[in-house]
């Protein structure tokens, strides 16, 4: 097991170097325009636009600029800096991050449980009226954009502009007021983000377990007179969630990134809002820095599943 | 500067984007619709408001700079005007500019070559510098801006006629031999063209706020200058900080929060300052739900134009909570003189007569956008009315706003035209943003120029590049700039006309602001001749010479924008109109 995880480790280490270097390729050699450019204005002179090339080292070979890139990042973890505010991309990374970590990880608790819950429940009474209507509704979540569930919870549900007002208002998680004390204001964003995601592990786990539980060893747990709970749960669940779990640490890992649609209408500070303000001002370096760290972020919940899976499903042996 | 909402944002976006500009050019990031509902006029003065509160202002998007060396945004002019002193200012709903660190008008030598300007005893600094300002300290903040380091946007544009400006950035902080402080409340401008009245005008703008050197150097000896996040105010206001002087106040990308300038004296100001604290959110939720949380929520104001939705409601159900000022510039589509058929008068002329541009600023919104333009001065600028007011020159290429095809099939054939329409095999290039109102509004364009017979390429490009990489770079041979915007930097018809149409000013290596490279020596002249003089000589020179470029049909001006700002029901806001957007030192809680 300790070899294959140092493997993973490695193959890790390799692939990022690889996305980093690919990223950097993207965004420095093929970017829309000039950031000195933009960072001179609309006043900017020949002599100008030199002066910020070379403030920021703009005119250095691409290798130069990339290995010293690397190596800031290496040595110093260090993502660089705005192009735009010299503001440096770490710390706004660091500060978005617990905010997304919060509303991702919640909203995965969420989603998991609902989607393992009815997923199980459906398969179980297969071709039910619960069934049906479970899996109408999860159509309907799995249809329904995020953006859209969003401003409809919103007006539906937040204390100031909802019919109802069950749920703190949007702009009010506040991570630096304490964890507990603004978690209420996720619990909204919580259940959008969770929507479509609980109809697509109810649909994906309903499908397996309804595949596991037709299986030879199903078959021989309810003849050897188990309780049809216990053969549910103990055999075919176990085996129909492993998979899930595959799913589950790549949604995390990528989410990590931000979850940039939920951040923007629930105005929550996290990974996905800082990247979706730096592209539309097209600032780079931020661009850059969170797309590495979404790649940081699917590399190690990747690597995380392949290790949890060995406890999961004992046939799986490294 | 150019508009985001940003902004961009943007652009503004930016969009954005929005990111939103003061003056400039506009790069469509923001959010565009605005109304007229309740416009204030030049003569209203600022209402009494109650002292004491805090107000919590919604916004998508961050500041570009706390420096006031650096920034050229709305959102940073906001902050600047709101903590600094600069030599002269605006107060809401007065086009007249006041004095602020300034103790009276500047005064101005008869052979226009130098300016003296008197500033008041007893203004301070904010901690943690805590001393009397002095020339010197606005003296500094001129040579500062001239540096790489702080990178100002403007300075070698507006003030290369200060004696000893340098023409590039400089190495660290050099001086500036044409400013000098004979003594603590002198300060004296020495220019090398006559061109003082302009100059004098521009001394409304952030780099005419002080900046103490003895504090500033250690942070502007780096490059990039960290000043950014040291910033000391003057003014009312200050970015909250701790005992070093480090702003703990701004969170980047997040929030800004204003604190009281415990050494402001009112007794030298005539902003009125009746808050005691102002919370900036940079990152706010989806721009509606930022808008109906400011309607119908307490002591909130939003930071840019609300989305069309939202101002409708406004106009019609909180009708006290809003204010829609002009935004002081023009949209327009420049015609590259120097590109065949482009490059004949008549065919331009024609172009103008056939243009609807109704259909253009329904592409941006509506109504609501703002006003169908006939010429470049906007309406409550100085020299609009000069210009012609809303009528304009009086010319029939633009008599019609809905487009005149029998007119612009006369001025096609005085081209050579027999038919009426372009029977030519020139293809125009025209570029605009991928998004809208950008999009929308170069796709308008591109159907008037159809209309006529011209072929067109319509090549749609991310906002960021349109002016860089495009329009401002006359080696792309761009023919129609499809989203281009002009917005004050200062109250002075100088500023609009120049950059935009002299000839003199062309710069064939990029970064050029004369998208249609209009080149008439007549125009030049009289713009040379305008720029000497003062008052209203001043205002009928300029508005002549507007009349001069609307003859020379160099561009399509379209609609002279507006610009709203919401407020909660128990805010009492004010919109100012050199910035457009809430004056915090003059808004207050009812």
């Amino acid at each position: 097991m300790g070899t294959y995880i140092l493997r993973r480790l490695l193959w890790t280490v390799v692939l990022l170097f690889f996305v980093t270097a690919l990223t950097f390729l993207i965004f420095n050699v093929l970017p829309t325009a000039d950031p000195a450019k933009l960072r001179a204005g609309r006043n900017q002179t020949p002599e100008t636009v030199a002066a910020i090339r070379d403030q920021l080292n703009l005119d250095d070979p691409f290798l130069t600029r990339f290995f010293s890139y690397l190596g800031d990042l290496l040595f110093h973890f260090d993502f660089g800096t705005s192009v735009l505010n010299d503001e440096p991309v770490r710390p706004l990374i660091f500060e978005a991050l617990p905010n997304t970590l919060m509303l991702v990880l919640g909203a995965a608790v969420v989603w998991f449980v609902i989607g393992v819950v009815i997923g199980t429940i459906s398969a179980v009474k297969r071709g039910s009226i619960l069934d049906r209507v479970a899996m109408t509704t999860a159509l309907v979540a799995i249809s329904a954009p995020v953006y859209w569930l969003g401003l409809v919870a919103l007006y539906l549900f937040s204390s100031d502009l909802g019919v109802l007002g069950l749920f703190p208002a949007a702009g009010t998680y506040d991570a630096s007021r304490g964890v507990f004390t603004s978690i209420s204001s996720l619990f909204l964003p919580w259940l959008v983000l969770a929507a479509a995601f609980s109809a697509i592990y109810a649909r994906l786990l309903r499908s397996n377990l309804l595949e596991t539980m037709s299986e030879d060893y199903i078959r021989t747990a309810r003849a050897k007179g188990l309780k049809e709970r216990t053969v549910v749960f103990k055999h075919g669940l176990r085996s129909a969630i492993t998979p899930i779990i595959t799913v589950l640490g790549l949604d995390i890992g990528i989410l990590l990134g931000g979850a940039i649609l939920t951040e923007s209408v629930f105005g929550i500070p996290g990974i996905g809002r800082l990247s979706f303000d730096a592209i539309q001002r097209n600032d780079i370096d931020i661009v850059q820095g969170a797309t590495l760290f979404l790649a940081l972020g699917v590399c190690t919940m990747s690597l995380l599943v392949d290790v949890l899976y060995a406890f999961l499903d004992p046939r799986v042996r490294y | 500067m150019s508009r985001s909402s940003l902004r961009a944002l943007a652009l503004s976006v930016a969009a954005a984007s929005s990111l939103a500009i003061v003056a400039c050019g506009d790069d469509d990031s923001g959010s565009s619709s605005s109304s007229s509902g309740a416009a204030t006029t030049a003569s209203e003065a600022p209402a009494e408001g109650k002292q004491g509160g805090v107000l919590n202002q919604l916004g998508a998007s961050d500041v570009d700079y706390l420096d006031p060396g650096h920034t050229y945004y709305t959102g940073g002019y906001q902050v600047a005007y709101a903590t600094h002193r600069p030599l002269y200012g605006f107060k809401p709903g007065q086009a007249e500019q006041v004095p602020d660190l300034a103790e009276a008008a500047p005064e101005i030598a008869a052979d226009n070559k130098s300016i003296t300007v008197k500033l008041k005893k007893g203004v301070k600094f904010a901690p943690p510098v805590n001393r009397e300002i002095t020339s010197k300290d606005v003296k500094y903040a001129f040579e500062r801006a001239f540096s790489a380091n702080v990178g100002g946007q403007y300075a070698t544009a507006f003030f290369s006629a200060i004696e000893g400006a340098p023409t590039e950035p400089t190495k660290g902080v050099k001086e500036i031999a044409g400013i000098e402080t004979p003594d603590d409340q002198t300060l004296v401008f020495k220019l090398s063209r006559a061109e003082a009245p302009g100059v004098a005008a521009a001394l409304v703008m952030p780099i005419t706020m002080p900046v103490p050197e003895e504090y500033a150097k250690e942070f502007d000896a780096k490059n990039p200058s960290t000043y950014n996040k040291n910033v000391v105010a003057s003014g009312p206001y200050m970015v909250a900080n701790n005992a070093e002087g480090a702003l703990t106040g701004y969170k980047a990308g997040k929030s800004i929060k204003l604190v009281r300038n415990p050494n402001w004296d009112k007794a030298t100001d005539y902003k009125p300052a009746y808050l005691d604290e102002i919370n900036m959110k940079t990152n706010g939720a989806d721009a509606s739900v930022d808008a109906q949380q400011v309607l119908k929520g307490s002591a909130m104001a939003l930071d840019t134009n609300p989305p069309a939705a939202e101002l409708k409601q406004a106009a019609t159900q909180y009708k006290d909570q809003y204010e829609s000022v002009p935004a002081g510039g023009y949209r327009y589509f420049p015609l590259n003189t120097t590109i065949k058929p482009l490059d004949d008068l008549n065919v331009r002329k024609a172009i103008l007569a056939a243009f609807d541009r109704e259909a253009a600023v329904k592409a941006r919104g509506g109504a609501f956008t703002g006003d169908v333009a006939t010429h470049f001065l906007p309406p409550g600028f100085p020299g609009f009315e000069e210009a012609g007011g809303e009528q304009g020159a009086g010319v029939d290429f633009l008599s019609n706003p809905r487009g005149d095809m029998a007119v612009a099939e006369k001025y096609m054939k005085a081209a050579g035209y027999a038919s009426g329409k372009y029977d030519g095999d020139a293809e125009l290039l025209m570029i605009s943003a991928t998004a809208d109102p950008g999009k929308a509004q170069a796709e308008v364009a591109k159907a008037q120029l159809e209309k006529l017979g011209f072929k067109v390429n319509l090549r749609l490009v991310p906002q960021d590049a349109v002016y860089t990489e495009y329009c401002q770079v006359p080696a792309k041979k761009v023919a129609v700039c499809g989203s281009a915007g002009w917005f004050k930097d200062f109250q002075d018809p100088q500023s609009m006309l120049e950059p935009t149409f002299k000839g003199s000013n062309i710069s064939k290596d990029g970064g050029n602001n004369n998208l249609a490279q209009l080149d008439d020596p007549k125009i030049d002249a009289a713009m040379d001749k305008a720029a000497g003089l003062q008052g209203d000589e001043r205002l009928k020179a300029y508005g002549e010479i507007d009349k001069m470029i609307v003859n020379a049909a160099p561009a399509v001006p379209f609609v002279w924008d507006k610009t709203t700002i919401i407020w909660s029901k128990d805010v009492q806001g004010d919109v100012n109109e050199y910035y457009t957007t809430l004056d915090f030192a003059f808004t207050s809680l009812k």
